[in-house]
C-alpha cells in the first residue's frame, strides 16, 4: 500500500535561490527509503516539506492519499540534533511525543516507560538529557518519535551527530526494531549523507543531484538482511551511488 | 511661538549639560574599565579580587548609595562642583561594570599565540598594551558602551530628579531638573516636548556617537559571541536592548537551509579546576563580606537598636513593594516575551519600538505620574508601584529576548511535529526555554527597582519650588535614605545602606545564583 507520495516538489530559498528543482518519489508500506545527496542540496528541507514543517514552492505531498500541508498525526520526526528539551526529564521528553493522543496521563507514562526500557534506558527516565551520551540522547529522540505509533517515521541524519561506533550500534538497534514483525512503524524515510548507511538500511535510495536538485536515480536494494558491508554486492551498490554523487 | 522656541533652546541647553555629565562619565568609565579589565585578565592575583567584586557590584542598586555619596562629596567639594562630581561619580559606577567585564572577556579569550608572538618579537609592556591588548578589547568596549550609556541615562535622570529635593545640592541645569520644572508648570505639552527632546538626544547619540564608534572598533573583526557565565549572561540581559539580531528568528528564517541546522550553539564547557578555584575565591570573599556585615549589624544592635529596627521595618515594607511590582512585571513580561520569541512574525519591528521606549528612563515619567495622581487616596503607593513596575519591566523582557539566541529553533519543530498545544506547550516548552533569560532579566529588573526607590518612594522638589513633598509612601527604605540625608543623619543613612546591601547580596547568592545554576545544569 502507498504511504507517501512526493509529487513534483520544488523549493526556493528567498526570491532567487533555487534549492530543489523538482523531486518525486514514493514510499510504500513496510518500506525504508533513504534520500541521499551532496550537502546543501536540500535533502533536509525536502524531509521538512514531507513533515509539513516547510511549505514547498510547488508540488504536493500525499500521506496515505491525503494532502499534507501541516504536521499531521501519523507522521513523526527524528531530529539530527535530537531536539530534546533540556529542562524536561527523559520520560517527559518521550511523553511529548504523545501530546496529540487523547489518553490518560498514566497510560502515556506507561507507554513512554516501556519504550525507554526497550532502548535500555530504564534507569535514566528521571535524568535530564544533558546527562546522557549522544547515542542515548538519540535513543530518547527515537522513543519520542515512535511513541505515538506513527505510520511514517521521518529521520533527518539521525546518526550523523554520533561517533561511528555508537552510530553503528544504534543503526542495528533501529533496523531490528523497525523490521521486526511487531514494529509499530509502517514506513521510514531517512535523510543521510552517508552512502554505506543508506545501502545498509534502505529498500530504496533516492539520489539527489546538487542544487537546484533533481532526482538522479532511485536505487533499489534487495540484499538480504542483516547486510554485510564487506560483501561484493554491497560494494557494487555503494560504488554506483558514489559515482552518482561525484558527477 | 516664541515660547516654544525659547523652551526648545532651554531644553537643548539643559540636555546638553546632562550629556556633558554622561560623556565625562563614559570617558572615565572606559579608561578605568580598560585598566581594571586588563589587570584582572593578565594578573591572576588581581583577577581573583576584581572579578568577584565586579560580580557583586553590578547587581547592587548603586543609586541607593547616591544620598551617601552626596553627603560625602558635597561636604568636601563646594556646592555646584560637588553635586556634579557626585552625579558623574554615580554614573561612572553604573557604567563601569559592563565595560570592565567586556575588556576582561576580550583579553582572556585572546589566543595565546598573540602573546607568544609579542614575546618572540620582544615587545615592551607598553607596546603590548598599545598594539595588542587595547585594540583587542575595543570591539567589546564599544559594544558595552552602548549598554552602559542606556543604564547611565537612568542614573543620570534619576539623580538629577533626586537633586531637585534640596537647594544645597541641586544640579541646576539638566534634563531631569528641567522635566521636573515643566511638570510643575502644569503644561503637559511642554512636558511632552521635553521628553521628545530627550528621545531626540538619545537617538542622535546612538547614530552619531555609537554607530561610528562600533564601526571603528570592529573594523577588523567579525562579531563573535562568547560562552556564557552567570556574570556574562547578566551582561547579555542588560545588553538585550541593543542586540541587532535575534537568533531564534534568524534561525526560523534559516531553517529552510540545511546549513542552519549544522550550526548548533557551542556546548558549554564543564567547569575546569581553574573555574572552581575562582568560584572558591568568590565564596571566600562573600564569606568575608558577610562577616563584616554581621559584625556591623551586631554593632548596630548593641548601640543603635532604634535605627536598626526602623531600617528593618522600612526594608521589609519596600521589599513587599518591590517584589509586588516584580510580580506584576512577570504577569506582563512573560506572555509578551513568549509571544515575541516564539510567535511574532515581525519581531524586529517590535524590537525597534521597544528599544525607543526602553531608552526612556522610567523615572523621567515620575514628575508627571506623581503630579497627576496627587490628591487621590494612596497616590504615594500607586506612584511608587508604577515607577517600580516601569523601572524593571524592560529588563525582564529584554533578558528573555536576548537569551532566545540560545534557544534552539527545533523547539518549534518539536511543537509542531508532535502537536504540543495550549497549556502543555507553555508548561513543557516555553517556560523552560525562557527560564535562563528570565532569571538574568529578573536580577537586573529588581536591581533597577531598588535603584528607583530613592525617588519613587519619596519625591520632593524643595530645591526648585520651595517646600514641597510631591509624593511619598508611608514607610520605605528609599524614603528612609532620602530623609536621613535631608536630616544629616549619617549613621541612619549608613545603617540603611548596609541593610539594603546585605539583603540584596543574600538574595542574589541564595535565590538567583542557585536558581541559575539549577537551570544551567539542565540545559544543553
Amino acid at each position: 500500500m502507498r504511504i507517501l507520495d512526493v509529487i513534483d516538489v520544488g523549493f526556493n530559498y528567498g526570491e532567487t535561490l533555487q534549492v530543489i528543482d523538482t523531486a518525486s518519489f514514493y514510499c510504500n508500506t513496510r518500506e525504508f527509503v533513504s534520500i541521499i545527496g551532496p550537502s546543501g542540496c536540500g535533502k533536509s528541507t525536502l524531509l521538512r516539506i514531507i513533515a509539513g514543517l516547510v511549505e514547498p514552492a510547488h508540488g504536493k505531498i500525499l500521506f496515505t492519499g491525503k494532502r499534507v500541508t501541516r504536521p499531521t498525526e501519523g507522521i513523526s520526526f527524528v531530529f539530527q540534533d535530537f531536539a530534546l528539551m533540556p529542562w524536561l526529564t527523559n520520560l517527559e521528553n518521550v511523553k511529548l511525543g504523545l501530546a496529540m493522543k487523547r489518553m490518560p496521563e498514566k497510560e502515556k507514562e506507561k507507554i513512554s516507560l516501556e519504550l525507554l526500557e526497550s532502548f535500555g534506558l530504564s534507569d535514566f527516565e528521571d535524568a535530564y538529557p544533558n546527562m546522557l551520551s549522544g547515542g542515548m540522547k538519540q535513543r530518547v529522540g527515537i522513543a519520542r518519535a515512535i511513541a505515538s505509533k506513527p505510520k511514517l517515521l521521518l529521520m533527518d541524519e539521525p546518526f550523523s551527530a554520533l561517533d561511528e561506533l555508537t552510530a553503528e550500534a544504534l543503526r542495528k538497534e533501529v533496523v531490528d526494531l523497525l523490521k521486526s514483525k511487531k514494529s509499530p512503524i509502517d514506513s521510514v524515510v531517512m535523510v543521510t549523507h552517508n552512502v554505506e548507511e543508506a545501502v545498509e538500511l534502505s529498500d530504496r535510495v533516492v539520489v539527489l543531484s546538487d542544487k537546484p536538485s533533481m532526482v538522479k536515480d532511485i536505487v533499489k536494494i534487495e540484499l538480504k538482511r542483516p547486510r554485510d558491508r564487506e560483501s561484493k554486492q554491497f560494494m557494487e551498490i555503494s560504488d554506483k551511488i558514489y559515482a552518482y554523487l561525484k558527477e | 511661538m516664541v515660547g516654544i522656541a525659547g523652551l526648545l533652546a532651554q531644553l537643548i541647553i539643559d540636555t546638553s549639560f546632562s550629556w556633558i555629565r554622561m560623556l565625562v562619565a563614559l570617558f572615565l568609565s572606559i579608561i578605568a574599565s580598560i585598566a581594571i579589565g586588563i589587570l584582572a585578565a593578565r594578573s591572576r592575583f588581581a583577577g581573583r579580587i576584581i572579578i568577584p567584586v565586579l560580580d557583586v557590584f553590578q547587581t547592587l542598586p548603586i543609586l541607593a548609595f547616591f544620598p551617601f555619596v552626596i553627603y560625602i562629596v558635597v561636604a568636601t567639594l563646594p556646592g555646584y562642583i560637588g553635586i556634579n562630581a557626585a552625579v558623574i561619580f554615580l554614573i561612572v559606577t553604573s557604567m563601569i561594570w559592563n565595560i570592565a567585564f567586556g575588556v576582561y572577556e576580550s583579553i582572556t579569550t585572546l589566543p595565546a599565540e598573540f602573546i607568544e608572538a609579542a614575546r618572540i618579537y620582544g615587545m615592551s609592556r607598553l607596546a603590548r598594551l598599545r598594539k595588542i591588548f587595547i585594540p583587542a578589547c575595543m570591539p567589546r568596549v564599544a559594544e558595552q558602551s552602548v549598554l552602559s550609556w542606556a543604564i547611565g541615562l537612568f542614573y543620570l535622570v534619576t539623580s538629577e530628579i533626586f537633586s531637585t529635593g534640596n537647594a544645597n545640592y541641586a544640579v541646576k541645569y539638566g534634563i531631569g531638573v528641567e522635566i521636573t520644572k515643566l511638570a510643575f508648570s502644569g503644561n503637559l505639552l511642554y512636558y511632552l516636548i521635553g521628553i521628545l527632546v530627550f528621545i531626540g538626544f538619545v537617538v542622535a547619540t546612538r547614530f552619531l556617537l555609537f554607530v561610528p564608534f562600533e564601526h571603528y572598533s570592529t573594523r577588523y573583526t567579525e562579531g563573535k559571541k562568547k560562552a556564557r557565565r552567570w556574570t556574562i549572561s547578566l551582561q547579555l540581559a542588560k545588553q538585550a536592548s541593543h542586540e541587532k539580531t535575534y537568533h531564534v528568528h534568524a534561525a526560523k528564517l534559516h531553517m529552510f537551509t540545511q546549513h542552519a541546522y549544522r550550526e548548533r550553539p557551542a556546548k558549554r564547557v564543564q567547569p575546569t579546576s581553574k573555574k572552581r578555584m575562582s568560584r572558591f575565591y568568590a565564596y571566600m570573599y562573600a564569606a568575608v563580606a558577610l562577616i563584616i556585615i554581621i559584625a556591623l549589624l551586631v554593632y548596630n544592635y548593641r548601640f543603635l537598636v532604634g535605627y536598626e529596627s526602623e531600617t528593618a521595618v522600612a526594608l521589609a515594607v519596600s521589599f513587599v513593594r518591590v517584589w509586588g511590582a516584580f510580580a506584576a512585571i512577570l504577569i506582563v513580561a512573560v506572555p509578551v516575551s513568549v509571544y515575541l520569541v516564539f510567535m511574532a512574525k515581525r519581531t524586529s519591528r517590535y524590537i525597534l519600538l521597544f528599544q525607543v521606549i526602553a531608552s526612556i528612563p522610567a523615572t523621567i515619567l515620575l514628575p508627571i505620574i506623581a503630579l497627576s495622581l496627587s490628591g487621590y487616596p494612596g497616590h504615594g503607593e500607586i506612584t511608587a508601584f508604577l515607577i517600580f513596575f516601569l523601572s524593571g519591566l524592560w529588563y525582564v523582557i529584554f533578558g528573555i529576548i536576548s537569551n532566545s539566541k540560545t534557544i534552539s529553533a527545533s523547539i518549534l519543530d518539536v511543537k509542531k511535529v508532535f502537536g504540543v498545544k495550549g497549556t502543555l506547550a507553555w508548561r513543557k516548552l516555553y517556560i523552560g526555554a525562557i527560564m535562563p533569560g528570565l532569571i538574568t532579566g529578573a536580577v537586573t529588573a529588581i536591581a533597577g527597582e531598588w535603584n528607583a526607590s530613592i525617588v519613587a518612594e519619596y519625591f520632593t522638589t524643595t530645591g526648585i519650588s520651595g517646600s514641597n513633598v510631591v509624593s511619598s509612601v508611608g514607610i520605605g527604605i528609599g524614603k528612609l535614605l532620602d530623609l536621613s540625608l535631608a536630616n544629616g543623619n549619617i549613621v541612619l543613612l549608613i545603617t540603611a545602606l548596609i541593610n539594603l546591601t546585605a539583603m540584596i547580596l543574600i538574595i542574589n547568592t541564595f535565590v538567583w545564583k542557585r536558581l541559575y545554576r539549577k537551570v544551567e545544569r539542565t540545559s544543553v
